[in-house]
């Protein structure tokens, strides 16, 4: 008896696991069904895209000139490399990212620091600080060229004028148009940085900023040796986001100069739209889409790094 | 360091806003003294601990160190280390660096940093936790090292703010005995808050008893466990509590529930007054009190008994000699110098 009982034992034992492995199996069979289309639509919108624009990028495709079209190769980066535009715009792009997100993590940190001290208020502060945020990048640049910066009329320019400074083409001269631009994208994106960066210091325990004035450390010793290290996972995480989103910027620009006057403001994306939907050169403009992408891994693989160390 | 580290409160208040937490507190610290601050919660014994820090200003009086008024002086200039509750470690900063911090404040070499760290680390040892981050430490071993970032800057004053109440109670007995020693070896005056009246009778040299904003005593902790001067403190200090009942006092005897008891009051004429008597000095013995034992709590090598006497809950501490059962109704009294009494509208003792 004892044998027969020990089999059967085992054979249910087998059984079960065989149920186990079914069931399991049957289970993952749904949870493939249930992402499948979710899965296939992120495939058909980004990656499918992001193949045909490399794919793209290898041929001559020219609406303007539809007889010249054929595959080249790497003969559009080979161009890319000598031409003087990219550079330019690459330049551009790093001067406009690199300005912008260092002004708002200053300027966010800044006001972050200042609004915590604030006794009364602080509620309708953010909600005032958030409405650039809410608007469209369109009507911002739409705003700023007309309400702001418009020469004579505009609320910069009247104030220039009053100042002593003079009646100034805001968007006319290359370097004002950058500033302005710069300027634009800080207004707007600043109090994002402010947002996260003021969530983290209130969530600073106090007490070891009592500790630090028990040890006798000065307000700036308080700021550089406790608030900035213990900031640092947000301040880093907010420069990567508005990295990011600065070498793709778009709408503000395009509304705005239009990256002009010239290319004093054209950064790297502008220049590839140009490229595509003005001249037509759209597997031109392909390659220089490509190059973005690959400058923006390329930074962002050195911020993670940066984020990670230590 | 003798002569370093006095302290003198006067006349103390703290509004916060209508609701006052101190209500003109003065007390004087001598030199070298390990001072308790001992109340129950809301009585205003941190804040002092906070004025006297220079993390609150009070709203009127005055604050002395050393013979010197700092009422307005910034914390950073009162050279007073402090312990807190929470420990306040520098989260991102490893032992060593927390330890330092404090010496890298005041600017001193590279080398005096190092030999004063390890030093400090190896009094509270914890020499072997300089590379970890508070993080990485236990309950105690942050503790231990909140304990050598106060010492180590060799302070006028040293503030403890319940510096043991977050350690398990066995950790919190060993800690207690070496807080002292280090302490005593230091010579450093040291200031100590907490709610435990253990902790403040074998600690402190001398304590404060804070009630509702207000110190009701000032002594040495064998004194106001022997001499209490209000219903408050004698309440408040002793573990179990001290019995406390309303009886009838008549020319130096006072009857509870129809018995008489001797006191050592020698006065004429008839009053109400309360009586207190703790645990400890209960006796059994024939022709006492009666009293029927509700319940027995036996705390190993002694055992409370909760009484009911007349209607009067009571408790007794007996050793394991004679315990009557659960039920029994037993006899109990008291030698005349071991009963207090107080008055019971102005709770000051008689």
């Amino acid at each position: 008896m004892k044998p027969a009982t020990a089999t059967a034992g085992i054979a249910t034992g087998t059984a079960a696991s065989d149920l186990g492995r079914v069931l399991a199996q049957r289970e993952r069979r749904f949870a493939a069904a249930l992402l499948a289309p979710a899965f296939m639509a992120l495939l058909a919108t980004t990656t499918f895209p992001l193949l045909f624009l490399i794919g793209t990028s290898a041929f001559r495709m020219d609406l303007a000139m539809p007889f010249a079209d054929g595959f080249v190769g790497l003969e559009n980066y080979r161009t890319l490399l000598t031409d003087d535009r990219f550079w330019s715009s690459l330049l551009v792009s790093l001067v406009y990212t690199g300005a912008t997100v260092v002004l708002q993590v200053a300027l966010g940190l800044a006001l972050a620091l200042l609004v915590m001290d604030m006794k009364r208020g602080q509620g309708w502060f953010r909600v005032v600080a958030i409405l650039p945020v809410v608007l469209s990048p369109a009507v911002v640049g739409m705003i700023w060229r007309t309400f702001m910066l418009a020469p004579e009329f505009g609320i910069v320019d009247y104030l220039a004028i009053n100042a002593g400074l003079g009646s100034k083409n805001w968007l006319g001269d290359p370097l004002l148009a950058m500033i302005s631009v710069i300027v634009i994208h800080t207004w707007q994106w600043t109090p994002f940085a402010f947002m996260v960066l003021l969530a983290s210091l209130a969530s600073l325990p106090e007490d070891i900023y009592e500790a630090a004035r028990l040890d006798r450390a000065s307000a700036w010793q308080r700021f550089r040796r406790i608030t900035l290290p213990l900031l640092r996972p947000a301040i880093v995480m907010v420069v990567i986001m508005r990295t990011m989103v600065a070498l793709t910027a778009f709408a503000a620009i395009f509304t705005v100069t239009g990256g002009g006057p010239g290319t004093a403001t054209e950064i790297l994306n502008l220049y590839a739209y140009r490229k595509s939907f003005t001249e037509l050169s759209i597997g031109y403009g392909s390659a220089l889409a490509v190059a973005l992408l690959i400058v923006t891994l390329l930074i962002s693989g050195v911020l993670f790094a940066l984020r990670r160390a230590k | 360091m003798t002569g370093r580290g006095q302290v003198r409160f006067e006349d103390i208040v703290k509004m916060h806003g209508e609701f006052s937490a101190l209500k003109g507190v003065s007390f004087d610290i001598e030199p070298g003294e390990f001072f308790a601050l001992l109340g129950p919660s809301g009585s205003g014994k941190s804040t002092t601990l906070r004025i006297l820090a220079g993390l609150d200003a009070p709203t009127s009086g005055r604050v002395f160190i050393d013979g010197r008024d700092i009422t307005a002086t910034d914390a950073r200039d009162r050279d007073i280390a402090m312990v807190f509750q929470s420990y306040a470690l520098y989260p991102h900063m490893s032992v060593y660096e927390n330890i330092a911090f404090p010496l890298e404040m005041a600017k001193l070499p590279v080398a005096e940093i190092d030999v004063a760290v390890k030093d400090a680390a190896r009094k509270v040892k914890i020499e072997h936790l300089l590379d970890r981050k508070p993080g990485q430490l236990s309950g105690g071993q942050q503790q231990r090292c909140a304990l050598a970032r106060a010492i180590v800057r060799k302070a006028r004053l040293f503030l403890l703010d319940e510096p043991l109440s977050n350690l398990d109670a066995k950790l919190r007995m060993e800690t207690r005995a070496e807080l002292k020693k280090l302490q005593r070896s230091l010579g450093v005056t040291a200031v100590y808050v907490t709610h435990d009246q253990e902790e403040a009778m074998t600690l402190a040299d001398r304590m404060a008893v804070f009630m509702a904003g207000e110190i009701q005593q000032v002594g040495r902790p064998a004194e106001i466990f022997a001499k209490p001067n209000s219903i408050d403190v004698a309440a408040f200090i002793g573990s179990p509590p001290m019995n406390l009942l309303a009886a009838l006092f008549a020319d130096g005897d006072v009857l509870i529930a129809g018995h008489r008891l001797k006191t050592a009051l020698q006065a004429a004429g008839e009053r109400d007054v309360v009586v207190g008597i703790r645990p400890g000095a209960l006796r059994i013995a024939p022709d006492g009190l009666k009293a029927r034992v509700e319940l027995i709590e036996d705390l190993g090598d002694t055992k409370v008994l909760d009484l009911d006497c007349a209607g009067t809950a009571m408790r007794i501490r007996v050793g394991d000699e004679s315990v009557p059962p659960e039920g029994a109704v037993i006899s109990i009294t008291a030698r005349a110098q071991d009963i207090h009494l107080f008055d019971p509208t102005t709770r000051r003792r008689l």
